[in-house]
C-alpha cells in the first residue's frame, strides 16, 4: 500500500514561491497507476515525494511495511533509503545502470546492499536476467547494451528484492517502439502479479494500459 | 564483490589519471623511504662500528660530542693524569690520539688522519683490522692507510702523502678492508698531526680497562678526578648517537612530509574529480537504497586503494634507490648508509594508507551528502 495525503511541495525560485505539487491525495492500489500530464505539471516532483527522494512541505506519504503502516515522509534519510531498498523498485528513463558494473552485477547490487550472500545474489540475478530475456548478456557492461536492453536490466534489478511497489518514470521514453513494447509488457506482467506500479509518463498511449490514470496540471490532481 | 569491482573498475576506467596519481604517491613514498633509510643505515653502521672498537672508554673534552673532529682540546696534562691514575682504576692502556680531517666536497678528496703515539697500531683501536702490505704500525715518517681509502685514491706502498707544506709522510703499510669507518682512515704518527696543527693537544684519549663490566664505574671516577673531561663508555656513545640519529630522523621526515603532502593532494584531487563525474551514479545508488555511509565508504576505499598500491610501489622504488645509494657509498667510504628495515617498510605503508584515508575523507563526505534529487538530476 502506498498513500499520499494532502501532499504539497513548494520551492522558492528567487522571490517567487512555486507550488510544484498541490494538496495531492491518492491511495495507490495494486496494478498500474499512470500519472500523466504535460511537462512542468509536477509529475517528477510527485514521484520524488512518493519514493522518499525528497520530503514534502506539507502532507505525508504512507507506506505499508509488513504489518504496519509507516509515514515515509517523516523518516530520516537513512530509514527512507532502507525502506526504498526493501519495498520499492525503480526504472528511470535514463541513467538507470551503474556504468562500471556488468548487467549481472547491476541486478545483484540491491541484494548486496541488503546483505545477501554472493552465490545467492549471482543465482537470482542470472534468473532475473533470463526472465527479461538477457541470459546471454549477463557479463556485458551497460555501454555494450542497447537502450532497450538497459531498460530490461533495470527492470530485472527493480525485482531483485521482490518489492511490492514499482516506480517507472518514462520507462520507454528513449526507446524505439519495438523495444518500448517489450519493456511495457514486462512492466504490465509485474502489475498482474499484484505489484503496485506507478507509471509516470506524458505518453497518453502508454497511459491507456493503466488500471487507473491520474492527470496532473500545475501540481494538482485534475481527475483520477 | 560488487564493491571491489566498482572501486577497481572506476580507477581503471580512467587509466591515465589513476596512473599519474599513483605515480605521485609512489614518488612521495619512495622519497620518504629513502630519506628515512639513511637513519636506519646509520644506526646499523654505528652499532657495527662500536662493536669493533677495542678500547672500552673514550675520554673527550667536556661538552664535545663523540665523532666530532674539531681542533684538539685535550691538554697533555690530562693524559699524564690519566696515566697516573691507570693502576688505581684498572686501566691497562692509555692511547691519546689526535684527528685531522682535510675535507672536500667530494668523498674522494676528503681525508681523515688519525695520529697515534709511538708503538700504537690501528689494531689496538680496531681489533679486526689486518695488514695487507708493509707494516701495520705507523713509524716515524710513515703512514698506514685503511683498505678503502688505499684502493680509492690508489695509495700504495712508497707513495708520499702531503699533510701540509712542511709535513710529508710515506705510505709504509696498507690495511685489509674490514668493513667500517676504520677502512677510510689514514693512521699516522701523532707528531705529524701536532706539527700540522701547531699544538701538543689531543682530540681524545682511548682507554682499555681490565674489566669491561666496570666501564661505567671507571668513567664516573675519571670524571670526578679530572676536571674538564667527559669519559664515555661505548654505551654512552651509542645512546648519544641514537639521539642524534633520532633528531635527524625527524628532520628527514619533515622534509619528506612535503612530498607526502603533494601526494595526498593529488589523491584528493583525483578522487574529488571522480566524485563530481559520478554524481548521477551515486544518486542512482541512493535511489535504489544505498545509505550515505555506503557511498562514503565506497569513495574512501578508492582513495585507500590508491594509497595502498602507491605505498607498495613506492616502498619497492625506495628499496631500489636504497640499493643504488649503498652501491655508491660502500664503494666510496666502505659504509652501507641506507637500510630499509622491516619497521621502516611498515611505517611507510602506514603513512601511505593514512595519506589515502585523509585524502579520501573530503571527497567521500561530498559524495555522500549530495541530496538524492540533485544527484539524480531530478530537481
Amino acid at each position: 500500500m502506498l498513500e499520499a495525503i494532502h501532499l504539497t511541495k513548494r520551492f522558492h525560485q528567487g522571490e517567487i514561491d512555486v507550488v510544484a505539487v498541490d494538496r495531492f491525495s491518492h491511495r495507490f492500489q495494486p496494478g498500474i497507476t499512470a500519472v500523466v500530464g504535460p511537462s512542468g505539471s509536477g509529475k517528477t516532483t510527485l514521484l520524488n515525494l512518493l519514493a522518499g527522494f525528497d520530503t514534502p512541505t506539507e502532507g505525508e506519504v504512507r507506506v505499508q511495511d509488513g504489518e504496519k503502516a509507516v509515514v515515509l515522509s517523516k523518516l530520516d534519510e537513512g530509514r527512507r533509503a532502507e525502506l526504498r531498498l526493501r519495498l520499492m523498485g525503480f526504472v528511470f528513463q535514463q541513467w538507470n545502470l551503474i556504468p562500471t558494473l556488468t548487467a549481472l552485477e547491476n541486478v545483484a547490487f540491491p541484494m548486496m546492499l541488503a546483505g545477501h550472500r554472493l552465490k545467492e545474489r549471482q543465482e537470482r540475478a542470472a534468473a532475473l536476467l533470463a526472465q527479461v530475456g538477457l541470459e546471454k548478456r549477463v557479463k556485458h557492461l551497460p555501454n555494450r547494451l542497447s537502450g532497450g536492453e538497459q531498460q530490461r536490466v533495470a527492470i530485472a534489478r527493480s525485482l531483485a528484492l521482490d518489492p511490492p511497489i514499482l516506480f517507472a518514470d518514462e520507462p520507454t521514453g528513449n526507446l524505439d517502439s519495438a523495444s518500448g513494447e517489450r519493456v511495457m509488457e514486462l512492466i504490465t506482467s509485474q502489475a498482474r502479479k499484484g505489484r503496485t506500479v506507478i507509471l509516470v509518463t506524458h505518453d497518453l498511449e502508454l497511459a491507456r494500459r493503466a488500471d487507473c490514470v491520474l492527470r496532473l496540471r500545475d501540481g494538482r490532481l485534475v481527475d483520477g | 564483490m560488487e564493491v571491489l569491482a566498482l572501486v577497481y573498475r572506476n580507477l581503471r576506467a580512467r587509466p591515465v589519471r589513476s596512473l599519474l596519481t599513483l605515480l605521485g604517491i609512489v614518488v612521495a613514498t619512495a622519497s620518504m623511504v629513502l630519506f628515512m633509510s639513511f637513519g636506519e643505515g646509520l644506526r646499523k653502521a654505528l652499532g657495527a662500528e662500536l662493536s669493533s672498537v677495542g678500547p672500552a672508554l673514550l675520554v673527550l673534552p667536556e661538552g664535545v660530542e663523540a665523532f666530532s673532529a674539531g681542533y684538539p682540546e685535550l691538554r697533555p696534562e690530562v693524559v699524564e693524569r690519566l696515566e697516573a691514575l691507570a693502576g688505581e682504576l684498572g686501566v691497562t692502556k692509555v692511547i691519546p690520539s689526535a684527528v685531522f680531517v682535510r675535507g672536500g666536497f667530494d668523498p674522494t678528496s676528503s681525508f681523515a688522519f688519525q695520529g697515534l703515539p709511538q708503538g700504537v697500531s690501528p689494531k689496538d683501536l680496531y681489533p679486526n683490522l689486518e695488514g695487507a702490505e708493509g707494516v701495520v704500525t705507523p713509524g716515524k715518517g710513515g703512514a698506514v692507510v685503511g683498505g678503502t681509502i688505499a684502493e680509492r685514491n690508489k695509495l700504495g706502498l712508497g707513495k708520499t702523502l702531503r699533510l701540509s707544506p712542511e709535513v710529508s709522510l710515506e705510505v709504509v703499510g696498507v690495511l685489509e678492508r674490514a668493513g667500517g669507518i676504520a677502512d677510510s682512515v689514514i693512521y699516522v704518527p701523532i707528531e705529524a698531526i701536532h706539527a700540522v696543527l701547531g699544538t701538543k693537544n689531543y682530540t681524545s684519549v682511548l682507554l682499555s680497562i681490565r674489566d669491561d663490566r666496570r666501564a661505567e664505574e671507571v668513567a664516573a671516577a675519571i670524571e670526578a678526578r679530572i676536571p674538564g673531561v667527559d669519559a664515555q663508555t661505548a654505551g654512552d656513545v651509542l645512546r648519544f648517537a641514537e639521539r642524534a640519529v633520532r633528531i635527524s630522523d625527524l628532520v628527514r621526515f619533515g622534509i619528506s612530509l612535503v612530498a607526502l603532502l603533494v601526494g595526498g593532494l593529488l589523491v584528493a584531487n583525483t578522487v574529488m574529480m571522480s566524485v563530481y563525474e559520478r554524481i548521477r551514479e551515486f544518486g542512482l545508488m541512493r535511489a535504489i537504497g544505498a545509505r550515505r555511509r555506503f557511498i562514503f565508504g565506497l569513495v574512501l576505499l578508492e582513495a585507500l586503494l590508491l594509497g595502498l598500491v602507491g605505498g607498495l610501489l613506492g616502498l619497492l622504488l625506495g628499496q631500489v634507490a636504497s640499493f643504488a645509494v649503498n652501491w655508491y657509498t660502500v664503494r666510496e667510504v666502505g659504509l652501507a648508509l641506507s637500510s630499509v628495515t622491516p619497521r621502516l617498510a611498515f611505517f611507510a605503508l602506514l603513512v601511505a594508507l593514512v595519506l589515502g584515508l585523509l585524502a579520501g575523507v573530503l571527497p567521500a563526505r561530498t559524495a555522500s551528502r549530495i541530496p538524492v534529487v540533485e544527484a539524480l538530476g531530478r530537481v
